[in-house]
């Protein structure tokens, strides 16, 4: 039990962080994708700043445009499961088993019918490609609507499942050999701009639309705000998680194309660093975690954040550990910043409960009926 | 007032929650041996009062007094000590574990013993068992007995420690009139021991027959306190709202031809309810009422598909119908809305608009699969104007709506899809007088346009006042139907009981 005063160093105490909290609301714009811009620009200028010369070169420009398409499809992929209240784990091992299938078919072809006509079946490859990655999501699918397995230990399990037949499949090695077109997009530009990063920006506007323009995207977006709420107004959460995850596989299928395209080569371990990253990219984009709230346009702001962040210590020369570090500060820091003007907003309005809620209400009522 | 010293008193409590005053200046005195009763409506702040005293909330301003002992605030563990029990309206009891262990685990917990033992968790039960003179299966796991007995373990429990003040949220609402006589019986004897009771309830005339002290809160203030011999039913009521209650039917004639539109037949589901019959016309606004447990949630769960039902048929409009799903029932023209608003109504950081239009998405793709969105604008724009939703605009978060409101827009919900036939669980568990005539007369102008209504309550005045039939449900059974002007309060509540 306290006396006078504690209670008036707990009042000092919350003005204090009313004070805090308030400076730091007053630099943030509203959501995600606002706070991602000054992110964005607050870094690069500082890399422009430290290292000019290396780093505001052409050549640099470009590759944060090359490097950027592949972890930023994964990332909306992942974005896209967050936004259920789920997510995919497997989404790096979908990628690669496309990236596989395209390189094994076209070797495969090119052996015994030649490279002529291998080439001139490049369109069937790349669906293929797409077609396995939408197969594999929708294994998912099935296994967390129908079945009912939680979305972290499914995509878990499918991670080590697709990764393990990859590896079977290569035997453990880098296969190469990709389509002529496909690797010549990996290098080609249009208007000075990555095709890949095109590419990316095409996926993403498109997946925008589906999100926010359909009706299926405005199911996914309710069945992460409350699935309960969801199920009681007739939405069925079987089949909007079965398109939730065959998307997300869709969209690792093209991501495994992109890093064909890259290298042009194929492995089953490709890219294991994405999974956490694609993670970090979709929570700073502004995907709540739980569901119900995600932008396209912040994730995207947030891949250029993170390329801009590691092609910036390569030219201050810094390492990829020191990249990690720098991964988990910006996580951590904006995560900081969310959880005080959460916690500001939430001290200015009302905790929702019935019993505040009728509160209000009669207030309400008698000041009108006075 | 008495000169004796009070166990537990509280003086000039207020507490403000984001702006809006929950509590102001409320003081009560718990005299050792005697009965208070704690009436309000909803929001009237009994529960902020309760949680105050309880340890669960701190208040801005004002003393508990507890032993001659002034605080600013207790903790749990300072309300615990000072022999403050609670006992809530859900028991908040562990489903899983045994009568004995749920008596006596959390003393086991609260005397910081490393291991506890089977042997002593028995003795201890059986002691307070035995002292209560109760009849109690102790090695029943709590999900398997009733809500009567659960209730007794929820009391006991209490007063395992030596109770001083113990207070029970609603300890009626569940029980039939003979659990009622035994539950009485047992206050009587705590109060021979001393204790002092807070007996919370809106059932009044029980109240008034366990009582000794009557306070009322509205609005967060006392307006009325005295002796119990001093009040009514009807005085307490009037004091509760502020005004004299009206039990005037409101309801608009059904012509003679109005065809059945949803027909149940036998409908049953194991362990919930059984051979469950009745034909609702359109225009008809049907009112199902029974206590809580009763099946009267569950029946309507079955209808809407949350929970089918294992035998029975069902036809609406003619066409017999299947319901195994939600969508099932969605499919066939059902709405409903449900019990539980913040869980399964609301997505309560969305949008008012987006909330209107979760159950019809489907309805409004335009060109290219896309959604029109003109149209939209449009219908949420009428909706929100004919519901009469206060809020500067469909795009306010549901989250800032009160709770008549709220309401309000889980019904646009469903208007938006023109069910035929609408389910309203609780329509107005939550909302202000106000709202709640208004929700009603959404209600009537919709069954007048042919809808068919079927409203679930335990709020019998509101049953009788708009509903022209009422069917009453008891152990999973339909026990009675009354029809005009036979719908009364009395009549209804001595159905629900007998």
């Amino acid at each position: 039990m306290s006396d006078s005063g504690s209670k008036s160093l707990t009042k000092a105490n919350r003005s204090l962080d009313d004070g805090v909290s308030g400076l730091i609301s007053r630099i943030q714009l509203p959501h995600g994708a606002g706070r991602m811009i000054v992110l964005l620009v607050g870094i690069f200028a500082i890399f422009s700043i430290l290292n000019p010369r290396v780093f505001l070169n052409p050549v640099n420009l470009e590759n944060i445009g090359v490097g950027a398409p592949e972890i930023g499809l994964i990332a909306l992929a992942m974005m896209l499961t967050m936004l259920t209240g789920g997510i995919d784990l497997s989404i790096v091992a979908i990628a690669n088993f496309s990236a596989i299938t395209v390189s094994s078919l076209y070797t495969a072809v090119s052996v015994a019918q030649g490279q002529a006509a291998a080439e001139g079946l490049t369109i069937v490859f790349l669906l293929a490609g797409i077609g396995v990655g939408a197969l594999l999501g929708l294994v998912n699918g099935v296994l967390i609507s129908v079945v009912g397995v939680t979305p972290i230990l499914t995509t878990l399990g499918t991670m080590q499942l697709f990764n393990g037949l990859a590896l079977v499949w290569t035997g453990g090695v880098t296969i190469s050999g990709a389509p002529s077109a496909l690797s010549g997009i990996g290098t080609a530009t249009l208007a000075s701009i990555p095709v890949l990063f095109v590419i990316l920006i095409l996926a993403a506007a498109l997946l925008a639309l589906v999100i926010d323009r359909t009706p299926v995207g405005r199911k996914i977006q309710l069945q992460g705000a409350n699935p309960i709420a969801a199920r009681y107004s007739g939405i069925s959460s079987r089949k909007t998680l079965m398109l939730t995850y065959g998307l997300s596989g869709v969209l690792g299928g093209v991501a495994g194309l992109v890093f064909l395209a890259r290298n042009p080569s194929a492995s089953a371990d490709y890219g294991s660093s994405y999974v956490l990253l694609a993670i970090v990219i979709a929570v700073l984009g502004g995907t709540n975690p739980n569901g119900g709230v995600a932008t396209v346009f912040g994730v995207i702001l947030a891949t250029l954040t993170l390329q801009v962040v590691s092609s910036g210590f390569t030219a201050m020369r810094l390492s990829a550990y020191e990249y990690s570090i720098a991964q988990g500060v910006l996580l951590i820091a904006v995560m900081i910043v969310d959880q005080l003007t959460f916690r500001r907003r939430r001290r200015r309005a009302l905790p929702l409960s019935s019993e505040t809620v009728a509160v209000q209400t009669q207030k309400a009522h008698e000041e009108k009926t006075r | 007032m008495s000169t004796e010293q009070p166990t537990l008193e509280v003086r000039d409590i207020v507490k403000t929650y984001g702006g809006v005053r929950a509590l102001g200046g409320v003081s009560l005195r718990l005299l050792p041996g005697e009965v208070h009763c704690l009436a309000g409506e909803n929001g009237s702040g009994k529960s902020t009062l309760i949680k105050i005293i309880s340890g669960v909330e701190r208040p801005d301003s004002g003393d508990i007094v507890i032993g001659g002992e002034s605080h600013p605030y207790v903790s749990p563990s300072d309300a615990i000590r000072a022999g403050v029990q609670v006992i809530y309206q859900d028991f908040s009891l562990f489903p899983n574990l045994t009568a004995a262990e749920n008596i006596a685990m959390l003393t086991e917990l609260a005397d910081r013993r490393k291991l506890s033992s089977r042997r002593r968790i028995r003795a201890t039960a059986e002691r307070i068992v035995a002292d209560l003179g109760l009849r109690l299966d102790l090695d029943a796991d709590v999900e398997h007995l009733s809500v009567a007995d659960r209730q007794l373990i929820a009391i006991c429990r209490a007063l395992v420690g030596e109770a001083r003040v113990l207070i029970m949220d609603e300890p009626t609402t569940a029980l039939t009139h003979s659990e009622v006589e035994r539950l009485f019986g047992i206050v009587r004897r705590l109060q021979a021991r001393g204790v002092a009771i807070v007996f919370v309830s809106h059932k009044l005339d029980e109240v008034l027959d366990i009582s000794q002290h009557v306070t009322v809160l509205r609005n967060g203030e006392v307006v009325s306190s005295g002796e119990a011999s001093g009040y009514t039913g009807r005085s307490i009521a009037k004091a509760m709202t502020g005004r004299d209650v009206n039990e005037d039917r409101h309801v608009d004639d059904l012509p003679e031809s109005a065809e059945p539109l949803l027909i149940v037949d036998s409908l049953g589901r194991k362990d919930a309810f059984e051979d469950v019959s009745f034909a609702l016309r359109k225009g008809e606004i049907l009112g199902i009422t029974g206590l809580l447990g009763s099946g009267r949630t569950e029946i309507a769960e079955a209808l809407f598909g949350v929970h089918p039902a294992d035998s029975g048929s069902v036809t609406l409009d003619g066409t017999p119908r299947r319901i195994h799903s939600i969508s099932d029932a969605v499919e066939a023209g059902i709405g409903y809305v449900p019990e539980d608003r913040l869980t399964q109504g609301l997505f309560l950081d969305k949008s008012i608009a987006d909330n209107m239009v979760a159950a019809s998405l489907s309805s409004y793709r335009g060109k290219a699969l896309l959604l029109d969105r003109g149209r939209i604008g449009r219908s949420m724009a009428d909706l929100f104007q004919r519901l009469r939703i206060k809020a500067p605009n469909a795009k306010a978060p549901v989250r800032s709506l009160s709770g008549g409101n709220a309401q309000r827009v889980v019904i646009a919900k469903w208007l938006d899809r023109k069910p035929s036939v609408l389910m309203l669980n609780g329509p107005t568990v939550g909302v202000d007088i106000g709202s709640k005539e208004e929700i009603f007369t959404i209600l009537r102008e919709q069954a007048a346009a042919g809808m068919g209504i079927v409203v679930i309550s335990d709020d019998i005045p509101e049953l009788v006042t708009s509903c022209h039939r009422v069917l009453i449900v008891r152990a999973g059974r339909i026990v009675a139907e009354m029809t005009g002007s036979d719908i009364a309060v009395d009549a209804i509540q001595e159905r629900m009981t007998a």
